[in-house]
């Protein structure tokens, strides 16, 4: 009965743009309803009405033409709607299984664009880890981000915690800050009988799980109650908790000892839970102090914390908190400036901006990457014309073709995530390994929903990126000229091929910028190999130990003697001495000269005491440039009784003789410890009355310096006799003996003199010199990984673009051959176009990296962010490297077969 | 679930249309006879409700139509009832009869 219908097969709607556009839908409506009116007409007049009463009538019947006419556009819109998604839909499908068809038949390519793709979003998405544990999200604490510690820094740079008056002066003025809470971390402590509990614990404010935002795993917290007077209440560490106590609840109640304290258990702390930025080890045992530190018989300073209100920034926070400080009388004239300082912030410059750096640098990786798999497609879409011709003369639309490369990229780019984050796993071990004793948290860095989230987006964002290039190109192009123009090897188009060489100068320039950085850091890290000391680290190992506390200091002399005496027996040793590493020694006390021709004496604050044997130089390996060493028979037996105090003669190192006699003469000078701006003695322990004697200067030691990028940093340093009741005592030795071993030899030797001496694990001077060069090491290592790899991934796109064009020209050398071309012309043709290239994306990249490499240049030593040679060498590994590429595939050409290649014709 | 007003009309010309196209597909113009027709045209139902009709069940996915030649050799769409409209009439029918039955009851007894 009909001729005509409108079941369609799946998919000819779509191949003929049959769409389901409302306009289509109504008129298919006026269509229906003329015809219907028009029955109607025919069939009262078949009855005999006149024509125009027949009209009147149909329509009268027909009902309200407006309303209809309104009611069926809505309908039309909602279904053209629900229809657009419903095709959407169907065309991603659609797209999706041709994509997923196409990989597998041409599987190389697709593995190679994937695994370049996984190299690029694997070693950015194991930075980016990197970057979201130190500097996005520090603190693992769901207030993390909102959590500040307000410090005061004196001119020297010298930070120190805020005094309890300060903090209740916030506390009661602050705007920015919505609550405060304090803690002591305490390492260990000494009973009565001297024996020493290493038992980790700490002290806080019953506000410092809310700041934190976190509550007990089990049990209590602390009420504010419990912390003046200090209830004998305690929280236990959730790891002791599994360690012993199974994890049972029926720990709440049970009692711990501690500080020759009895606490009863009330609660257990959240597993992982540390005082905030510190890098002491994780309490075991907390318990309730106040916020002003009362009744807190630790001499620790207490860290306080505050939490930011949300609308308030640290910024604001700081200057708000110092606009308090400064109008406090106590704080006033020594104007202090406060800071309100994230985690993120305790971070130097210098590791901040290593880490930004390679980010900066996993991100010109990715961006290789992406180049090269654009190279890869726009290649393909080359050898994929045809197919594409006959799709669009089918009627597929420019977008579609667009949609369906980008389908493709997106897909690849998700296969390459995947492949990617199995690749950031193995990046961040090799990371955790390599981490500096200053990124010492990097250990727990893993990869989190943040992390995976970041990752998806750079897949999809890369996806995008370098599916644009085949999808512009596919979609620009017009049917009939492809068809047209179609020959058995196309070349791909003058756009295509435009676009895949100046993808292929971008990776080189950027590939170059990356080595140029990465060799300036290796520059760095040899320079920083060969700077002189002034001591000598490699055969040296220290530790330091706790002899007891006040009441064995009697016996202090003889224990240290019988260590010394442990430590000369053991095999290899040629040396030992009390006394720290140079650069480990004891800060915190300034000096003082006595009053000059102006009634003025010159203070210095930042200075660090190493206190030590006379024999301490001979065996660090340093020399005195002027007078003597101090006298042990100086001694005054007041002297003898103190344990922190100066001994009677003393030697400073040249910088510090400087500093204090700029006049060049220093042996003979009296000092003592500063007496502080405010005029205070320094605070004696307990128990003891204050002391503070002149002190004389009988000598003067050559300047050491530890391998850092502050290398030029100068030490100022004191080296004073340690008294013999000085109970913490540092111990240094210089053995033959080489290897892990050493430590553990020391370590042992001492804890045989004596069962009570506690043994702080040893530090070898290989050990110390190589954490103090990690932090460059850890960036130069990276650094260099990373450069390399976006060099070979270069490499690889320049030596497919040459082949490619090889490939694509095979008839024309062919001609040329059979013509009787010199072959050597022939090779020098395909050559040519590499060099061309190569040198275009060296010189950029050399313009480039003239600009970058200032950002690096607070990591760099004894070589400037302009470093020539490093320019020059690195430009030629990278031209080098280039036309190798570019040579492989030349030398191809010379192999045509001018008759294979004629045949093809 | 409880009706509205509306719904109960849309749904007694709902009824008709699908017990129509029970019978044999057919055009807009042809529905209307029929209902004229069984109805001895005393529901008088204006054509644009019964458009109306049509495409809120085409949309419910109770009947299809196809393009097709009508009497006057002109392109008209034909309906047919689907198997879910073939469902839904005979549970509207039910329906409907309880309804009537119950409508009945109370006027008959008040």
């Amino acid at each position: 009965m009909w001729t005509f219908t409108s079941k369609l097969p799946r998919g000819v709607r779509r191949l003929f743009r049959l769409a389901h556009t409302p306009e289509r839908a109504l008129r298919d409506i006026d269509e229906e309803i003329r015809n219907h009116i028009e029955l109607r007409v025919a069939e009262l007049r078949a009855r005999g009405m006149s024509e125009a009463d027949a009209e009147r009538e149909a329509l009268r019947r027909f009902g309200d033409t407006e309303e209809f006419r309104a009611w069926s556009t809505r309908r039309a819109l909602r279904r053209s709607r629900k229809y657009a998604v419903i095709e959407w839909f169907a065309d991603l499908t659609q797209d999706i299984g041709f994509a997923l068809r196409q990989f597998r038949k041409t599987p190389s390519f697709t593995a190679i664009a994937v695994l370049t793709l996984a190299l690029g979003i694997g070693a950015n998405t194991a930075i980016f880890s990197v970057v979201h544990h130190l500097l996005l999200e520090p603190l693992p604490y769901p207030n993390g981000n909102r959590i500040v510690t307000p410090m005061l820094e004196d001119d020297n740079g010298l930070r120190t915690s805020a005094n309890r008056d300060l903090v209740l002066a916030w506390r009661e003025r602050t705007h920015t800050i919505e609550s405060f809470a304090a803690a002591v971390q305490v390492n260990f402590s000494i009973d009565a009988e001297g024996n020493v509990d290493m038992t980790p614990n700490a002290r806080i404010t019953s506000s410092f799980l809310p700041l934190l935002g976190v509550r007990p795993a089990l049990g209590r917290g602390f009420t504010p109650e419990e912390e003046y007077p200090r209830a004998h209440v305690a929280m236990i560490s959730y790891e002791r908790w599994q360690r012993e106590y199974g994890g049972r609840p029926d720990v709440l109640g049970k009692k711990v000892d501690l500080d020759l304290d009895t606490y009863t258990i009330v609660g257990v702390a959240p597993a992982g839970l540390a005082v905030p930025m510190s890098s002491n080890p994780a309490p075991e045992i907390w318990i309730p102090m106040s916020l002003d530190g009362v009744g807190t018989a630790s001499s620790n300073v207490p860290s306080a914390f505050g939490l930011l209100r949300r609308d308030a920034s640290a910024d604001a926070a700081s200057r708000e908190l110092q606009t308090i400080a400064a109008s406090l009388p106590e704080t006033a004239q020594k104007r202090p400036h406060v800071s309100a300082m994230r985690a993120q912030d305790f971070l130097s410059t210098r590791e901040t901006r290593s880490i930004q750096v390679l980010f900066a640098a996993v991100g010109g990786l990715l961006l290789i990457a992406c180049a090269n798999v654009a190279n890869l497609l726009l290649a393909r879409a080359a050898a994929r014309r045809r197919e594409l011709a006959v799709r669009v003369a089918l009627g597929a639309g420019r977008w579609r073709l667009a949609r369906q490369m980008l389908t493709e990229s997106v897909l690849l780019a998700l296969a390459g995530g995947i492949l990617g984050i199995a690749v950031a796993w193995e990046t961040l071990k090799i990371i955790v390994a390599l981490r500096p004793p200053a990124l010492e948290h990097l250990a727990v860095v893993r990869i989190d929903p943040a992390v995976l989230a970041w990752s998806a987006i750079i897949s999809v964002a890369t996806g995008i990126i370098f599916g644009c290039f085949p999808a512009l190109v596919a979609g620009a192009r017009k049917a009939v000229d492809v068809l047209r123009s179609e020959t058995r090897t196309g070349s791909g188009g003058p756009a295509s091929r435009r676009t895949r060489s100046v993808l292929i100068v971008v990776e080189i320039a950027m590939s170059l910028v990356l080595l140029v950085g990465a060799g300036l850091l290796v520059r760095s890290f040899v320079e920083l190999q060969r700077m002189p000391l002034g001591y000598e680290p490699r055969g040296l190992v220290y530790t330091s130990t706790i002899l007891g506390n006040r009441s064995v200091k009697a016996e202090v002399p003889a224990m240290r003697d019988a260590v010394i005496e442990r430590l000369r027996s053991l095999p290899g040793v040629t040396g030992v001495a009390v006394g720290t590493l140079p650069g480990e020694g004891f800060t915190g006390r300034g000096l003082e000269t006595e009053p000059d021709a102006s009634g003025m004496p010159t203070r210095i604050e930042a200075l660090s005491t190493v206190f030590m044997t006379p024999d301490y130089f001979q065996v660090a390996g340093m020399h005195l440039v002027a007078g003597r060493l101090p006298d042990p028979n100086a001694m005054t037996a007041e002297w003898k009784e103190q344990t922190l105090a100066l001994s009677p003669e003393i030697v400073v190192n040249q910088e510090l003789a400087k500093r204090l006699w700029p006049d060049g003469n220093a042996i003979g000078k009296r000092v003592r410890q500063s007496q502080g701006a405010e005029g205070t003695t320094p605070p004696a322990p307990p128990g003891m009355k204050p002391y503070n004697p002149w002190v004389t200067v009988v000598g003067v030691v050559n300047d050491t310096r530890m391998p850092t990028l502050h290398g030029d940093l100068r030490w100022l340093q004191v080296y004073s006799l340690a008294p013999p009741r000085f109970g913490v005592l540092p111990f240094l030795i210089r053995t033959q003996m080489h290897g892990p071993n050493v430590t553990g030899m020391m370590e042992r030797a001492i804890a045989s003199a004596d069962r009570r001496i506690v043994v702080r694990p040893a530090l070898s001077g290989d050990v110390y010199l190589r954490d103090s060069l990690a932090p460059t090491e850890f960036a130069m290592a990276l650094l260099t990984a990373f450069a390399i790899i976006a060099l070979v991934l270069a490499a690889v796109g320049l030596y497919g673009v040459i082949a490619y064009s090889v490939n694509q020209r095979t008839r024309e050398i062919g001609v040329r051959v059979a013509l009787g071309a010199d072959p050597r012309a022939v090779m020098g043709l395909v050559l040519g176009s590499g060099i061309r290239l190569a040198v275009a994306g060296v010189v950029m990249g050399a313009t480039a990296a003239a600009g970058a490499t200032r950002v690096l240049r607070s990591m760099l030593y004894g070589v400037g962010p302009g470093d020539p040679w490093t320019f020059v060498v690195i430009g030629v590994v990278v031209g080098g490297v280039a036309i190798l590429a570019s040579w492989v595939p030349a030398r191809l050409a010379l192999r045509v077969e001018p008759v294979e290649a004629l045949r093809e014709l | 679930m409880p009706r509205d007003a509306n719904d109960l009309l849309h749904g007694t010309l709902d009824l008709l249309v699908l017990k129509a196209l029970s019978w044999e597909p057919m055009h807009g113009y042809g529905l209307s006879k029929w209902i004229e027709e069984r109805t001895n045209d005393e529901l008088e139902i204006a054509d644009s409700a019964l458009y109306k009709s049509l495409y809120r069940l085409d949309d419910a996915g109770a009947i299809s139509s196809e393009w097709g030649v009508s009497e006057n050799n002109r392109r008209a769409k034909y309906y047919s009832l689907t198997a879910r409209g073939r469902q839904m009439l005979r549970s509207e029918t039910a329906t409907w009869k309880r309804y009537v039955a119950a409508v009945s009851g109370v006027l008959e007894t008040a």
